[in-house]
């Protein structure tokens, strides 16, 4: 018997999926540690062990990969407990890691502070030296300057070191020297070259891309440390592989010379499980949607391919590796409801998390929450949430949403909790807009998978409200990332700033940029134990229309940038430009300018197979549980409404809106307006009533 | 018709999100770095009668003309207003805000019913005129500074009027500003595609009644908030410095603010009058400016419709500085906003003391253009980065550290340092923090910013326009004024030409260093109250001199450790106090 297991840390609940060949996949989750999480996971896969009636050390022979989602650098920054850092960048230039361009995001609200930059002004070192806009010496680098900055580093106990000269993108030549005395000084410092780690173009988006580097580094390796000694302890011999930002995963060494990867890798994994779901059924595009206790996580998935970005933010910080695109609101079941001085409703952001919880968990929380609204409403059983796990308190529910909901509203308490219910699914549909809409992209052509905790029990209204017909529900919806993590193939950036007219590209110059990353690339994914045959390389180019400010990246062809095709190029981009923005220069005959040319290496893993279900028939009666009251939402009055018990739902099996479905870790609302089917995977498959014919054929029935 | 609360709440964030989709087609699609980088454009929905529903406010300055044009849109053209529409305007006599700033406006039908507009407003390169850009010193009226347009259509019913088009654009000297006028159209088309999805799924009737809903529970918010000022009369004062024609010229903003119980009257009849140069405000600029400064006192959450407005009044007499009369020269009146903000400030410290800033740093800008060598090409390069100094700190919180002007409070970016190397011909130098710049108070005011770089290229000119090289931002109670701005042009030869605040600059060669300074904001209360540590902190960070830790704040540091000396800053704050 051979396992596989993703293993996805949030901060309540780690999250398990254990798959095998031949048997279904199996849903483990045990309570986080933030203080070390490692315990948490070696604590889940003991309990995985005992399950199996095995112990921990025959078990883990049988593992041949773990896929590990971790967190313990979001929370570095969040928590500003990354590692002391010192910072080498050009004199004159010091502040610009401070500084961010100089924006307020509020800016109506003179209380509203800068963030605490991760270096401090006097660990930010100036050091002499300057190339200039083509990486030609302006001025000399003076190394006196870096054995002061050494001395100054030495006395105040850096662990951390990051370097970022301006315009190095062009050359490196004087960071790579620093980057020799620094080891030199610094053997044992965490170390991040700016040319090395992001050679592109734009000094704050690098530095400060750098220098978060560098202030998690530290904090990654030592996890991942101890967390190898702890499997190599129990004698795991397999494969460990570490989640990134970018959807793919990674080797833990790599991980932890570029730790800033793993950064925004927390709902990563959820994408690549989206379209792994979606394109059983024959679809190459979906939108995914996370709803778990604070937040929602909405992505988008196009010839399925996730949405990048190289605009990312963490805490306000730029983060400027390429990353999935992923939209994130604070709703989710902890979402506070509370009325503003206008008298106007309003759900979150404030999350009661998991302590003191909503009102109904009865740990102490007052404050009315969405899970609060949706107990009221019917959508939740009291007695079988988290299949029975947590008993909820209906009373306390009733009485926080009256007291501070319903009364200031002047409405009864049920009244309230539907005016809740609209408006978080408002607000998540805004974010479901936000991923579709203002990206250029009609969200009714795509399927809503829903996921998370919380998800299913929202998904009918959030595509309601955005005209969506088919919504996914996956048989493992409830860890979701731990499912995406064991589909996602290894996947390493590269970016080399050329910037030039296209017209007067240095065809040389250009291949060999590409070579020299595709060379680095093989190199690397060799070291990850990648064959030859299973690494797939994706070239692109940042493009725009001369003195444009927004670059669009356009993929070309190995052919293409071996032969410095420009007029293939050239007739890529007019395109992309009218897809993104709606028009082109190409009549204008507008010349067009290269910024960035960017690689995108791919490492193909084995993907667990799901065991397939034999077809059941129409006929959900087995599943069927009882009947309770619900709230129906449009309609705006309750009903009696099947209840089936979800984990008795067979391949074929079809139920008709207005009804509930309940798995132990969720519970699915199906609304009159929708239908739902079961494939023979287990997952669930909602839509409009004229759907069906389409979806049958898809699901193969 | 029942109101539906719930859906008064669904139906206001869907308009703040319907003007942010328009908003990001401007970021995405438009050319001109004013707008792509320095999102100087706002975009708003308007109900049928142009009262606001909604906008988003990248420059808040810009924003609140947008609903008087409106209305004076639907009076000017009455019932000759049909689906497909589209009406260009920039007219400063009626209405407009500054004659750079170009709005198109888009109605919206419903059932044959005009129902609502959709707006957007950008700062456009170029409007014609005697100087590329608009910005004229020279200029005494306001056939010197740009094309004017009254609302005209340049589509009727979905059709191009390629006639009123042509004469437009023959007017504007950059091809760019018919593309991005382009992408404000497109920017219109998306704000009318989300309300009439609105109106399909919700009906006419119930938007309107709805709408109005909205309306009325915004203005209870803000008459809560206002009814929070103590009731009275407040008068404040601010100096406008050079008129750009005479040296040393000076003229007052006087302001005289009424609080009674949930209503604020702005009355500026004692303001000096208009001057005869460019240095003039029009209504829609200076209103705004008050708006959008005294937005900043009140709950940030309140949404920004037509109910928020009802309110506050704002009187400004026709021939003062903040209202010129007809035909004046205004392209300066955007810039008046901090001067007028000052006023504000100073007279609302006496009722709610907790609530205001300190000074301000006050805007001064230039704008380099030349032939870049390099290139072959012409280049126009506006300083955002160098302008931003700092805001004034206020009742617990700092200033914040190089924000800039008080009307975009930290909504305009600084070019990224490598990009402006790629798009000028310019080496830059230093670009830091400018220690000591702040003004020392209990919390001090936000630093200021030193910015020089390397003139390359030929054909050189420096435009300055601004203000802040007479005055520094004021410190408030107690709190200690900031630094001044300042602009010189090094030469070659060695000599030093300080600029004056509304300049052109001519022939300038390469190799001239420009030197900004961009000063901090004032500092508010007790500079001996600040606690000690953080004036140890800012020494340790090199933003505040041991020197100036010992004479303003009455901090001992000691120079080789960086600490503070317990004893010696006692004695020194308990000297004072005596």
């Amino acid at each position: 018997m051979e396992y596989k297991i993703g293993i996805d840390v949030g901060g309540t609940f780690t999250d398990f999926l254990l798959t095998s060949e031949d048997r279904n996949p199996e849903i483990y989750k045990v309570l986080s540690t933030p203080d070390d999480p490692s315990v948490g996971l070696m604590n889940g896969l003991a309990e995985m062990a005992g399950a199996h009636g095995m112990d921990i050390g025959d078990f883990i022979k049988n593992v041949t990969t773990i896929v590990h989602g971790t967190t313990v650098t979001t929370n570095a920054v969040l928590t500003r407990k990354g590692a002391r850092t010192g910072l080498l960048t050009t004199k004159g230039l010091r502040d610009a890691l401070e500084m961010r361009r100089g924006i307020r995001e509020e800016q109506y609200n003179n209380r509203y502070t800068n963030v605490e930059p991760l270096v401090p002004r006097y660990l930010r070192y100036p050091v002499e030296e300057r190339l200039d806009y083509k990486g030609e010496v302006v001025s000399d680098l003076d190394t006196a300057d870096l054995l002061d900055a050494a001395e100054l580093f030495r006395k105040e106990g850096v662990e951390a070191i990051a370097i970022c000269f301006m315009n190095s993108f062009a050359d490196d030549r004087h960071e790579s020297v620093a980057a020799g005395v620094m080891k030199e000084q610094f053997p044992d410092a965490y170390l991040t070259v700016s040319s090395v780690f992001l050679p592109s173009i734009r000094f704050y988006d690098r530095i400060s891309t750098t220098v978060l580097n560098s202030y998690v580094g530290p904090i990654l390796k030592r996890y991942l440390t101890s967390l190898i000694e702890k499997l190599d302890a129990v004698g795991f011999e397999g494969i460990l592989l570490i989640m990134q930002s970018n959807g793919g995963v990674v080797s833990p060494q790599i991980a932890m010379d570029n730790a800033a990867v793993t950064l925004l890798s927390g709902p990563a994994a959820g994408p690549v499980a989206g379209i792994e779901y979606t394109s059983i059924q024959g679809y190459t595009d979906c939108i995914t949607v996370d709803m778990g206790g604070t937040s929602f996580d909405a992505a988008l998935i196009k010839d399925k391919t996730p949405l990048v970005t190289t605009e990312g933010e963490i805490n306000r910080l730029r983060l400027s590796l390429p990353m999935l695109d992923i939209v994130t609101i604070g709703a989710g079941g902890g979402s506070i409801g509370w009325v503003d001085e206008g008298g106007l409703l309003r759900m979150g952001p404030q999350s009661a998390g998991s302590k003191p919880g909503p009102a109904c968990y009865d740990l102490g929380g007052v404050l009315p929450t969405c899970t609060d609204a949706d107990l009221l409403l019917g959508l939740l059983d009291k007695d079988f949430f988290a299949g029975g796990k947590i008993p909820l308190d209906y009373d306390r529910a009733v009485q926080a949403v009256k007291e501070k909901i319903a009364d200031p509203l002047g409405m009864d308490p049920i009244e309230a909790a539907a005016g809740m219910y609209r408006v978080i699914n408002v607000n998540m549909a805004s974010g479901v807009r936000e991923v579709s809409v203002k990206r250029g992209h009609d969200p009714r052509e795509f399927p809503l998978v829903a996921a998370g905790g919380a998800g299913p029990v929202h998904a009918c209204m959030i595509a309601l409200e955005l005209e969506i017909p088919v919504i996914m529900i996956p048989k493992e919806s409830s860890i979701f990332c731990a499912a995406g993590m064991l589909m996602s193939d290894l996947k390493h950036n590269f970016v080399r700033t050329y910037s030039t007219r296209l017209n007067d590209i240095d065809a040389k110059k250009f291949k060999s940029i590409f070579l020299d990353m595709e060379r680095e690339a093989t190199k690397l994914l060799k070291s990850e134990h990648i064959p030859r045959d299973a690494i797939q390389h994706i070239y692109s180019l940042d493009l725009r229309y001369v003195k444009q400010y927004h670059e669009v990246n356009v993929r070309i062809t190995r052919d293409e940038f071996e032969g410095a095709d420009v007029s293939a190029i050239v007739d890529r981009f007019h395109p992309e430009h009218n897809r993104l923005f709606g028009y082109s220069l190409e009549e204008e005959g507008t010349p067009i300018e290269l910024i960035n040319l960017r690689l995108l290496s791919i490492g193909k893993t084995a993907k667990p197979k799901f065991v397939q279900e034999q077809y059941d028939g129409e006929d959900p009666l087995n599943a069927f549980k009882k009947r309770r009251k619900v709230y129906l939402p449009l309609a705006k009055t309750f009903e009696m409404v099947p209840v089936y018990d979800g984990h008795k739902l067979k391949f074929g099996n079809k139920v008709e809106g207005p009804a509930i479905i309940e798995q132990v870790n969720t519970t699915t609302f199906v609304t009159p307006e929708y239908t739902v089917l079961c494939d023979r995977y287990g997952s669930y498959t909602m839509f409009v009533k004229d759907r069906e014919d389409e979806i049958k054929r898809k699901i193969g029935i | 018709m029942k109101i539906d609360k719930i859906l008064v709440s669904v139906l206001q964030r869907r308009f703040k999100s319907i003007t942010e989709e328009m908003s990001i087609v401007l970021t995405k699609t438009t050319r001109s770095p004013i707008l792509c980088e320095a999102k100087d454009f706002v975009t708003g929905l308007y109900d049928g009668k142009g009262k606001m529903l909604e906008q988003t406010e990248n420059l808040p300055i810009l924003s609140f003309s947008l609903g008087p044009v409106c209305e004076y849109i639907v009076d000017y053209f009455g019932d000759e207003i049909y689906p497909g529409d589209v009406i260009f305007h920039n007219d400063v006599f009626s209405m407009g805000n500054q004659n750079n700033d170009v709005a198109v406006y888009k109605p919206i039908f419903f059932e044959d019913r005009l129902v609502a507009w959709a707006a957007a407003k950008g700062h456009q390169a170029d409007v014609g005129g005697a100087v590329a850009g608009g910005y004229n010193p020279k200029a005494t009226e306001v056939w010197q500074e740009t094309l004017r347009i009254p609302p005209v259509k340049v589509y009727e019913r979905g059709k191009l009027r390629k006639d009123v088009w042509d004469l437009i654009f023959a007017n504007i000297r950059f091809e760019i500003v018919a593309a991005d006028m382009r992408a404000q159209i497109g920017s219109c088309v998306v704000g009318e595609r989300g309300i009439l999805k609105l109106l399909e799924k919700y009906g006419l009737d119930v938007f309107e009644t709805h709408k109005e809903y909205l309306y009325e529970s915004t203005e209870k918010m803000m008459r809560a908030e206002i009814a929070t000022i103590p009731n009275g009369t407040y008068r404040g004062e601010a100096t406008v410095y050079y008129d750009g024609r005479t040296p040393g010229s000076k003229y007052k903003i006087r302001v005289t603010i009424t609080v009674d119980d949930e209503e604020i009257t702005f009355d500026y009849s004692d303001t000096d009058p208009q001057t005869d140069g460019f240095v003039n405000g029009t209504y829609t600029s200076s209103a705004s400016a008050t708006l959008l400064t005294f937005l900043q006192m009140v709950n940030p959450d309140i949404p920004h419709n037509d109910g928020m407005v009802r309110p506050v009044k704002i009187l400004i007499p026709e021939g003062t500085i903040l209202n010129a009369r007809y035909p004046a020269a205004t392209t300066f009146g955007n810039h008046l906003c901090p001067p007028n903000a000052d006023a504000i400030i100073r007279a609302l410290s006496r009722a709610i003391p907790e609530r205001v800033t300190a000074g301000w740093n006050q805007l001064l800008c230039y704008l380099t253009s030349g032939y870049d060598t390099r290139k072959n090409d012409n280049y126009v390069d506006i300083g955002f980065l160098g302008l931003k100094g700092g805001s004034g700190g206020t009742k617990g919180v700092d200033g914040y550290d190089h924000i800039g002007m008080i009307d975009a409070s930290g909504g305009v970016l600084d070019q990224d340092y490598e990009m402006f190397e790629q798009q000028t011909p310019h080496l830059l130098l230093q670009h830091e923090y400018w220690p000591d710049s702040a003004g020392a108070g209990e919390q001090r005011g936000g630093l200021g910013v030193e910015t020089r770089f390397e003139i390359g290229g030929r054909n050189t000119k420096v435009v300055t326009f601004g203000d802040g090289d007479v005055e520094p931002a004021f410190g408030l109670f107690g709190g200690r004024d900031a630094t001044l701005n300042r602009i010189e042009l090094h030469y070659p030869d060695g000599t030093v030409y300080k600029t004056t605040t509304k300049d052109l600059v001519e022939d300038v060669p390469a190799g001239t260093v420009l030197f900004q300074q961009a000063g901090g904001g004032g500092g508010y209360g007790d500079p001996y109250l600040r606690d000690p540590a953080r004036v140890a902190r800012e020494v340790r960070n090199g933003i505040v001199s041991v020197e100036r830790a010992e004479e303003e704040y009455g901090v001992v540091i000691d120079p080789e450790t960086r600490e503070v000396k317990q004893k010696e800053t006692e004695r020194m704050r308990a000297k004072r106090h005596v």
